[in-house]
């Protein structure tokens, strides 16, 4: 094929304006507005009940808002002449029949727009699903199960694609492979949506990041912004002087805890600075040890108010 | 495995035409009907209830009146209705076969997970509703059709009459009863539309066709006797078992009569399903 065929102006976008969901009297999305762009990975980040699946289910109309609207490229989905061309979506790895093959899974999904069975076995191969297109579903490990969600997905050579956790419960190499495909529907200038409650899979997939807890947006802007300001670092400092240390630390700017006895981790200055202030006043200092957050601290920071299901998403 | 062709996610020629069409909806609703081995099963258990119920009945009804009267001495009438009894007695079988199978078309999906991606490919929900409801009725009703006719050749033989496959009467009462097949199928596909469950459409459906009217026999009052031939299953009886006959033998609405009831059961049960999928979350 030659390069640059088939590459459309994917300049199509979701927007959400002051959407929200409630069921009953749990607000599961509190409206909320964001803007999903062409071209990248957004990262939809959240903990586990932060309302991810309800928002990317009312994107091709699963759930009807409560209050709100979402669009995309400017209509309703269920107002596009072809759904499936405009949104590829994984919402579910098993969303599919489980008596029924693969292959007549696809080819059913496949008639109602009027797409051949070319492009069913375009998107077989492309999902590495050769071997078990005529079997039945049911007996499909989860793996195979993603993979089939994703060629689904891909039926309608969509500008836009939803995956609501798609490495969930993935081997290894299962989760690289989604990562690279991922990756590569993006440098295709599709426009990618994905959900994740993990940080450590955002910052090696997505480009910029809409963090959601209880329902409302934490955070919107690029990931390294995310990560930038998440991570202040932090000193860990062991001295025997460490109660003298603690108030010649304290200043308005730098935030000392005691962890233990003879142990503070310092927040607001660098080692370097912690160093010359207990030289000048002749302190000792066994340890002193810089100290980066992670990204998973990061996040857990960020979303530390909102979480729904404590136990759960911090241990 | 986990290397990807760089141009492989296009496809190779383009998808000029791709757009969601009614016609599309109803092939791929096709597609599903028979893609899943519960249909093609459901559909030869029709066809087999319906040619071994009919070989029992007529070798029972033969056997029966040989050893007190003579069957070819009978008035032709009388032989006439014997053959489309024992022909179609496989209906009132077949109905529950039938019933089941459409709550499963759509509580099938619901129980699976299908249904999110039915709906995700035809958003506005309601062709999805009505593309299964087309196929379901007309590859019932051929199936019926089918087993009626084989059922009536059955019947025929064993009886030792002529086919008359082209006498009205016998025409309308074989197709009436691939007709009721059809749209107990279809009512049932109502039913699994509102409650979700297979469990639970398959009680609501077998409930409404074989208990109700038993249970309205045994209440000691007028107005419960006075129901039972608008109910699903009467009416769907009558409708074509009372082709022909005389009104004033009938009880209650005759055949076009209770055509128009069993319409009414499938209109109500359409409209209920029509509503609450709309309306509801998937």
């Amino acid at each position: 094929m030659c390069p640059g065929r088939g590459i459309r102006n994917f300049d199509v976008m979701i927007t959400a304006e002051g959407l929200s969901k409630r069921f009953g009297a749990k607000t599961a999305v509190d409206d909320i507005s964001f803007t999903v762009r062409p071209g990248q990975v957004t990262g939809f980040l959240g903990p586990n009940g932060a309302g991810k699946s309800t928002t990317m289910r009312m994107v091709v109309g699963l759930d009807r808002p409560s209050g709100g609207s979402v669009t995309v490229n400017g209509k309703r989905f269920a107002q596009h002449h072809a759904p499936l061309h405009e949104v590829g979506a994984l919402l579910d790895a098993k969303a599919v029949h489980t008596g029924r093959t693969a292959e007549n899974h696809l080819l059913a999904m496949a008639a109602t727009h009027g797409i051949g069975r070319q492009r069913v076995r375009e998107v077989i191969e492309l999902t590495g699903l050769e071997s078990v297109a005529r079997k039945r579903v049911g007996g499909f490990s989860l793996g195979m199960g993603q993979r089939l969600g994703i060629a689904a997905a891909m039926l309608g050579d969509p500008a836009t694609l939803l995956f609501d956790e798609p490495v969930n419960g993935l081997d290894p190499e299962g989760v690289l492979w989604v990562r690279q495909f991922v990756r590569h529907l993006a440098s295709e200038g599709r426009t990618i949506f994905l959900s994740s409650h993990l940080m450590s899979e955002m910052a090696m997939t997505a480009d910029h990041l809409i963090v959601l807890g209880k329902g409302r947006i934490i955070t919107d802007a690029p990931v390294s912004d995310v990560i930038a300001g998440g991570t202040r670092s932090r000193v860990h400092v062991r001295s025997p002087h460490a109660s003298q240390l603690a108030d010649l630390l304290a200043r308005p700017d730098v935030t000392v805890m005691r962890a233990e006895a003879g142990v503070l981790e310092v927040t607001g200055l660098d080692a370097a600075g912690i160093g010359d202030l207990a030289a000048q006043h002749a302190l000792a200092i066994h340890e002193l040890t810089p100290k980066t957050a992670s990204l998973e601290e990061a996040y857990m920071a960020l979303t530390a108010d909102a979480v729904e299901y404590r136990s759960e998403a911090v241990r | 495995m986990t290397t990807i062709t760089p141009t492989a996610t296009h496809p190779s020629q383009g998808v000029p035409t791709m757009r969601l069409t009614f016609g599309g909806v109803l092939r791929s609703e096709w597609i599903k009907l028979r893609s899943l081995r519960s249909t093609v099963w459901s559909y030869l258990i029709v066809i087999a209830i319906a040619l071994g119920m009919a070989l029992l009945m007529s070798l029972s009804m033969v056997n029966g009146m040989s050893g007190g009267t003579d069957i070819s001495g009978a008035p032709a009438g009388q032989q006439h209705e014997l053959v489309m009894q024992a022909s179609t007695f496989g209906v009132y079988f077949g109905q529950l076969v039938v019933g089941v199978l459409g709550v499963l078309v759509i509580s099938g999906e619901y129980t699976t997970g299908m249904i999110r991606s039915t709906l995700t490919a035809v958003p506005k929900r309601l062709p999805a509703l009505a593309a299964k409801g087309v196929v379901l009725f007309v590859a019932t009703f051929v199936v019926g059709a089918i087993a009626n006719l084989g059922a009536y050749i059955t019947s025929s033989i064993v009886f030792g009459t002529d086919l008359e496959l082209f006498d009205p009467n016998t025409l309308l009462t074989l197709a009436g009863g691939a007709l009721y097949l059809a749209l107990v199928a279809v009512f049932a596909l109502g039913v699994g539309t509102m409650l979700r469950s297979s469990a639970g459409g398959i009680a609501a459906v077998l409930g409404l066709l074989l208990l109700l009217p038993t249970v309205l026999q045994l209440i000691p009052a007028d107005w419960a006797h006075d129901i039972i031939p608008y109910l699903l299953s009467s009416a769907g009886m009558t409708m074509f078992m009372a082709i022909g006959a005389d009104d004033a033998a009938i009880v209650g609405p005759n055949a076009w009569q209770s055509l128009l009831v069993v319409l009414a059961w499938v209109g109500v049960a359409l409209a209920g399903a029509a509503v609450l999928l709309k309306r509801r979350d998937a």
